[in-house]
């Protein structure tokens, strides 16, 4: 009995360990940025201390703020999700329902094209981008965007178109609706929730998503992930704002994933070759 | 979705009314055809373009810095590349940063799995938990860690690491500890993924093998090899393959902590080719990196692909 209840013991402190292990540097962010930069380099470190929203202030508010980079940030994920989802539904349609020649080929391709390197991608899109001016723009980023969003909101929403049952297409055209009018008002509201499933990864992919940005951005495009570089340079480290940044970062995709908890397995595993974004 | 629309229409209108079957293949077909054309430009134009045009450019002298000198080489890059030793190690960097990674969240993801899927109480813990750090984006986890965890005495890390007698550490200068230090970050943020897609797929097992195994008196580590790993083979080759792939092409995480550092001992390959097309401007000599980046790729999947097939 004894032996037992050490072994319950044992295993409880492991998935403590662990728990901690990963909560930990996160939470340890959050309360960095609450520190003033003083507090953040205390020898040993300090758990209590007076909290202060000074960072946030600067951050937000003061010169060099990262609003603009926060409003980049916004703007190529919400433009990646739009132009992705326009896109990705009729494509993912088609492969899930419909029978065409050549349709193994397509989904093969459409899983294919994630083996390139991204930066293999990115070096002849630097040169093309760069003849016709498209360096720092939002249309030239959410391009080259697509490269990784497109393959996999394909993969996930047909999942998803799978899943409805035959019999709802047939009663339509039946009653003499065209396949557009079919697939609009009967099919898309039946996978609204794979829609909104898809919107998420996609938006959240793009959001943290990196090399592509770093290449591509410049004064007038420059997403948080790339602008976060401000605040470590070779003299010195803000650190008390590098944290409010990377706290700020990582808020809209922490409450997504929370948001979308249940379809987290899913959405990660899509075309069981590669999750986005990757990366 | 304008283009859709008026293509239907257009179906409509032409058809003969000869063979009714084949009219509705042929106007499936076409249906299908104007769903797809949007996606599949897009995946041309972003995907397909690119890597034609990255071997055309690794065909090339291209020097930013130098445009004077530019002008077509044939192989001789790739010639460059063959007795290039920072080729060869970036590669060697590569292959043990995946290799190590991969194996560190299979192992560390299955072992969890199974402690939690024991577990009575206090599942929802991990299962929220567990997403926090693969929602992130790994520039922002490479930051935390090079700083807040990593920093010489107040980074967290080293705390511990005085605390336990092993006196503070330069992380990020040292190359053996440099490269221990990415691995780790990039098994801390993906062993969650592990964890998560094995934990789903133990849940998912037929609950009555298990039954009949305890009826034989089969131990718990008996239960594991002849039950549970045979069932979830799959799942692992999976966890595997899709791994392997994403740590090829690492970037950001070891970008943000090291970028590749101190001097080349954490530049996986993926590093190298960026680093020699955006930092040397050698834009040429770094698309043939990036073309054996994608040759590795290839090989590597096909061996594992191979691996999913065999028994």
């Amino acid at each position: 009995m004894t032996a037992k209840r050490l072994r319950v013991i044992a295993l409880l402190a492991i998935s403590m360990v662990f728990l901690l292990a990963w909560a930990f540097p996160i939470i340890w962010s959050v309360l960095n940025s609450l520190k003033t930069d003083s507090d953040v380099l205390a020898y040993p470190p300090k758990l209590v201390f007076a909290p202060t929203w000074e960072a946030y202030r600067d951050v937000l508010f003061g010169s060099g703020s990262i609003l603009p980079n926060l409003l980049s940030s916004v703007i190529i994920s919400v433009g990646t999700t739009i132009v992705t989802m326009l896109m990705a539904v009729p494509a993912a349609y088609a492969l899930a329902r419909l029978r065409f020649r050549g349709k193994k080929f397509a989904g093969f391709y459409v899983l294919a094209t994630q083996m390139l390197p991204p930066v293999g991608i990115i070096i002849p899109y630097f040169l093309v981008l760069r003849n016709i001016g498209w360096i720092d723009t939002y249309q030239g980023i959410i391009l080259i965007y697509l490269s990784f969003s497109l393959p996999f909101a394909i993969w996930l929403l047909v999942s998803y178109f799978e899943d409805i049952p035959f019999e709802m297409e047939e009663a339509a055209y039946l009653d003499g609706a065209s396949r557009l009018k079919t697939l609009w008002r009967i099919i898309i509201p039946q996978v609204r929730g794979g829609i909104a499933v898809t919107v998420v990864f996609v938006f959240l992919n793009a959001w943290n998503e990196f090399l592509f940005a770093v290449v591509l951005s410049g004064n007038t495009v420059r997403p948080v992930t790339v602008a976060m570089f401000n605040f470590v340079s070779v003299e010195q480290t803000l650190w008390a704002k590098l944290a409010a940044v990377s706290v700020l970062a990582m808020l809209p995709v922490v409450v997504l994933g929370v948001v979308a908890q249940k379809h987290i397995v899913k959405g990660l595993t899509v075309g069981a070759v590669k999750g986005g974004g990757r990366r | 979705m304008a283009t859709t629309a008026v293509t239907s229409a257009d179906i409509a209108s032409e058809a003969p009314r000869s063979d009714f079957g084949r009219i509705l293949a042929q106007r499936e077909h076409r249906f299908a055809a104007a769903l797809l054309a949007p996606a599949f430009l897009a995946l041309l134009a972003t995907t397909t373009f690119p890597l034609l045009f990255l071997v055309y450019t690794s065909a090339f002298r291209m020097d930013l810095a130098m445009p004077f000198t530019n002008g077509f080489v044939g192989f001789e890059n790739y010639q460059v590349l063959l007795s290039d030793e920072r080729f060869w190690t970036s590669l060697l960097v590569s292959l043990v940063y995946t290799g190590s990674t991969v194996a560190l969240q299979v192992i560390i993801g299955l072992a969890l799995a199974l402690l939690v899927m024991d577990m009575k109480r206090g599942q929802g813990w991990f299962r929220v938990i567990a997403i926090l750090p693969v929602v992130l984006s790994p520039a922002v986890v490479g930051m935390i860690w090079r700083t807040f965890m990593l920093a010489p005495e107040f980074g967290i890390v080293d705390f511990l690491a005085i605390n336990a007698g092993l006196g503070s550490k330069n992380w990020l200068g040292d190359p053996t500890l440099a490269m221990v230090s990415v691995i780790a970050i990039h098994t801390w943020q993906w062993t969650p993924f592990a964890f998560m897609v094995l934990l789903a797929s133990l849940a998912s097992l037929p609950e009555d093998i298990y039954e009949a195994a305890r009826l034989d008196r089969a131990s718990a580590w008996q239960r594991f090899r002849r039950i549970t790993l045979p069932l979830l083979r799959p799942a692992i080759v999976m966890v595997i393959i899709m791994r392997t792939m994403v740590a090829l092409t690492a970037f950001a995480a070891i970008f943000t902590v090291t970028a590749g550092g101190p001097g080349t001992a954490t530049e996986i390959l993926n590093l190298y080719a960026y680093r020699k097309s955006f930092t040397e401007l050698s834009i040429g000599y770094g698309s043939a990196l990036a073309v054996a980046l994608l040759i590795v790729t290839i090989i590597i999947s096909g061996i594992l692909f191979a691996m999913r097939r065999a028994k």
